[in-house]
């Protein structure tokens, strides 16, 4: 079509697949990596297989990893008795940066949401149920606070009640719609403080 | 608030119109088609950040253009000035409410900033129309007077679609446990609105009856009940409510699989208009209704400007021509007690012993251009 090249133009395709990169930015990224040195071209685009190659999920918290477990879930200087349950794995990186939090993780893959076909079967729910141990002390609920964030902890937090384990949410003190992952650290912080049992 | 003067580019039939307004009533005088109601709607969309009867921001885009711009600078009542820009770029479908040079990231936030009431002939469907065109009447002016009450629409509007969705997929199958978390988040946001509907409507109450009766000579008494989509005993509190709810959603189930859609909630509430004690929608003249509407209007005015930080602007849109001699006379002279009040009109006849001058001023509108302006 519009390219004389059908190489740039694959490139393009392939940029404009990724998230919040349109057609524009897409052309510009491609003229930009026809400048860049070889050799950097080869380091990127093997920085890009080595990422599907080497990066799994932790089997335990899901979170990702690169040896499994993963270092969370296999350190000892992490308590143990404390699981903090969250969306995607962005939000691992959140809490952490909060360094508020020395407990575990446990990564669901996403909120409930029937209009995204996500069901509670397409979440790591039944992998948390397993995971609690008569010393796991406290639940923490710490999903976006949104209406699909809110939808997925009334859930989890029927589904733990038998199990009587302390549960409980972090603060709605997030604006509302936001996502955990672009809370910054100082109101993430604040929303760990004030967490509310269930 | 004030609305000291609007740019239009690309509006409507406004291909570049700049208005300098007067403080106080401002009369856009023209000929039917010529772009009175369209200046009214670019108002519209400085305060509410959209048009208050188009339903795409693509319909009031000027016809072969890919972008519309309304500029202003807007008064507060403590005298500071804003610049309010709304762009609208067709080619990415992107709207940008910007306040200031800062975009605003969540339009809903801008509801209640810049208080506005609107009497336009769309509005003849709050009497004679649908429950959904009263339910859209109170939301609106709760909205722009509690931005939680903005906030927890929004998000009740996802609870629906969500659980909706659910429904439609079930094609009639028992869905009960998916259905679980979202029965909850829509009992708990539900509740919440119908909460705060009651106290609207009790707090409402008394500014209805003092407009109507100073539009109203004889005694004819308005009044407003609210019939919440389920029969709470006991006073409409929190508690009461969620519990009417409950019971009702699982009274509702296979009703609810079988028409595959959500049947209880405030989306299905219903408000009553009665003059005295006879259903304004079955018994009312075209007059009362008329009236009705024009007091409802008038009280939406002063219930703003005592709950909104900044007093409210007053769009009239063809409002005087439908009404009898004494009765427009009476709302011209509660209009002239308002704040800024823009008013559409076919004639001046009305306005004629008008003075024009700084607070008053006329704009003869003319093919999507200001043909002449009367300042003096
Ligand atoms: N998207 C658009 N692009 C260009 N012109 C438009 C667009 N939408 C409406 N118009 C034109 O705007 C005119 C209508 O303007 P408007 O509704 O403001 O009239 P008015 O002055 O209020 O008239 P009336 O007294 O009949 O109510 C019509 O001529 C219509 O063709
Ligand atoms: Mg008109
Ligand atoms: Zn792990």
């Amino acid at each position: 079509m519009l390219y004389t090249s059908e190489s740039i133009e694959r490139l393009v395709e392939q940029f404009a697949q990724l998230p919040s990169i349109g057609r524009k930015t897409a052309q510009r990224l491609a003229m930009h990596v026809l400048k860049m040195p070889r050799e950097e071209v080869a380091a990127f685009s093997k920085a890009l297989v080595d990422v599907k190659d080497n990066v799994r999920y932790c089997t335990i918290c899901f979170n990702i990893t690169e040896s499994d477990p993963c270092s969370i879930c296999s350190s000892q200087k992490r308590n143990r008795a404390i699981i903090c349950v969250v969306e995607e794995p962005n939000d691992v990186i959140a809490v952490e940066k909060t360094h508020e939090f020395n407990g575990l993780y446990h990564v669901l893959g996403g909120a409930l949401s029937p209009l995204d076909g996500v069901s509670p079967e397409d979440l790591k729910v039944k992998e948390l149920l397993s995971r609690l141990q008569d010393d796991t002390a406290e639940i923490i609920l710490a999903l976006s606070p949104n209406v699909e964030g809110e939808a997925t902890t009334l859930y989890l937090g029927k589904l733990l009640k038998p199990f009587n384990i302390k549960t409980t949410r972090i603060a709605r003190g997030l604006p509302i719609g936001s996502d955990l992952e672009f809370a910054d650290e100082a109101t993430l912080t604040r929303a760990l403080e004030g967490r509310v049992a269930l | 608030m004030k609305i000291l003067n609007a740019r239009l580019s690309n509006f409507r039939n406004h291909a570049e119109t700049e208005f300098n307004f007067g403080s106080h009533m401002n009369v856009l005088l023209g000929e039917n088609g010529m772009g009175k109601t369209n200046t009214l709607e670019a108002l519209s969309f400085l305060c509410l950040t959209k048009s208050f009867y188009a339903s795409t921001d693509g319909t009031v885009l000027q016809r072969g253009k890919t972008f519309f711009e309304i500029e202003s600078t807007i008064q507060s009542d403590t005298g500071k000035e804003l610049r309010v820009r709304v762009a609208y770029d067709d080619q990415q479908k992107k709207k940008k409410f910007t306040i200031n040079s800062a975009d605003t990231e969540k339009f809903s936030s801008v509801i209640g900033m810049f208080p506005v009431v609107i009497l336009s002939p769309e509005n003849n469907s709050i009497t004679f129309g649908s429950p959904a065109d009263r339910r859209k009447f109170i939301d609106l002016v709760i909205s722009q007077s509690s931005t939680a009450y903005v906030e927890d629409m929004v998000e009740y509007r996802r609870i629906l679609r969500q659980r909706n969705k659910i429904l439609t997929e079930a094609r009639g199958k028992d869905c009960a446990a998916d259905l679980l978390p979202w029965n909850e988040m829509l009992v708990k946001y539900g509740a919440r609105i119908i909460h705060k509907r009651n106290m609207f409507l009790q707090e409402f109450a008394p500014y209805i009856a003092q407009t109507y009766s100073h539009i109203v000579d004889e005694r004819e008494t308005p009044k407003i009940e609210y019939a919440p989509t389920v029969k709470v005993s006991g006073d409409l509190s929190l508690e009461n409510i969620i519990a009417a709810l409950e019971t009702k959603l699982q009274k509702k189930k296979n009703d609810e699989l079988r028409f595959q859609t959500t049947l209880v909630g405030p989306h299905r509430d219903e408000i009553i208009f009665s003059l005295n004690g006879m259903l304004l929608k079955h018994y009312a003249s075209q007059g009362q209704h008329k009236t009705f509407l024009v007091a409802l209007k008038a009280a939406e005015f002063f219930y703003l400007k005592e709950r909104c930080s900044d007093t409210p602007v007053f769009l009239l849109d063809d409002v005087f021509s439908e009404l009898d001699e004494q009765r427009s006379g009476k709302l011209f002279s509660i209009v002239e007690s308002l704040g800024q009040t823009f008013i559409t009109t076919t004639s001046d006849k009305m306005f004629g012993g008008a003075e024009w001058n700084s607070h008053r001023r006329k704009f003869i509108i003319r093919n999507g251009t200001v043909a002449q302006e009367a300042t003096a």
